[in-house]
């Protein structure tokens, strides 16, 4: 069936259509909730309160958006809501994360050297990759983290992940770069510390 | 142009996404073979997110999805009442 027929009837009070229509999101509302929060507890607690306030909203939805774009709004705002207020931590500007380097340059004095990665696999076991990516992504101020999970997670297009955090397509390409950096940066940092180790 | 590092570093992303027009792209490409730390930020801006995506997909868990449905129905019927049931 149809997602407008669908809508309709949960509109009109029926259960199972409300449920076939949240049953394909569920699954990505929690692993987005996960990798925002990193907290299982957490996380289930956002799908929740997301389905919940589906059903206390659901008369309000009129379908200029996919349903599930829907879903995904009211799910952002359980996660920025669960964050509360942040204090305003920045990422650097973007020339910062440039190498510093010789003839054409302007990088920025502290930054880290450059060196191919090789196969990072190879340094670390998979569990402790994970777990570096992770702290990684997690470090990442909320605004930056929401559009780099919603970019490269949930695999939106920009412009959906532009609407979704209610910004400009070309902040949220500022946004995506800066966040992209900002992982860069910081995988970098342990794979030269273990690389240093390994070769010594 | 004056082919700085710094004038390329706004459209990496789109760059590397395949998402920037040709003609930049072109540009890039044509920098990256003469600058090799640019060529290693794209390779490992490349990585980054290719190892961010290797982890899997978590699942709803299975005692949530079951707790869900009795608290979204319990919802529900408060807001429509018992109907259809
Ligand atoms: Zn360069």
């Amino acid at each position: 069936m149809n997602e407008k027929k669908l809508v309709q009837q949960a509109q009109n009070g029926d259960f199972s259509a409300f449920t076939e229509l949240i049953n394909a999101h569920k699954g990505r509302i929690y692993s987005l909730a996960l990798k925002m929060t990193n907290n299982p507890q957490d996380s289930e607690d956002i799908v929740q309160d997301t389905f919940l306030k589906a059903i206390d909203k659901i008369d309000q939805f009129r379908g200029e958006a996919a349903f599930g774009s829907w879903l995904y709004s009211i799910a952002l705002n359980e996660i920025r809501g669960h964050f509360g207020k942040q204090k305003r931590e920045d990422l650097k500007p973007v020339e910062e994360y440039l190498p510093a380097q010789g003839a054409h340059s302007e990088g920025g004095s502290n930054s880290a050297h450059v060196f191919d990665w090789g196969d990072p696999h190879r340094i670390l076991e998979s569990r402790e990759l994970r777990e570096v990516i992770d702290e990684a992504i997690n470090e990442l101020p909320i605004k930056y983290r929401e559009a780099f999970v919603l970019r490269y997670f949930e695999e939106l297009p920009v412009k959906e992940v532009a609407e979704l955090i209610k910004e400009s397509v070309a902040a949220t390409k500022s946004r995506i770069l800066r966040a992209r950096l900002a992982v860069r940066d910081k995988l970098n940092s342990v794979f030269e510390d273990r690389y240093g180790r390994k070769m010594h | 142009m004056a082919g700085k590092c710094t004038d390329y570093i706004k459209d990496l992303n789109d760059y590397i996404d395949g998402e920037l027009d040709d003609s930049l792209c072109a540009e890039i490409e044509k920098h990256i073979g003469k600058c090799e730390n640019c060529r290693i930020m794209v390779d490992t801006l490349r990585q980054t997110v290719s190892l961010c995506r290797e982890g899997k997909k978590e699942k709803l868990p299975a005692t949530l999805e079951i707790k869900l449905s009795n608290l979204l129905k319990k919802k529900w019927d408060e807001k429509f009442g018992k109907k259809g049931v």
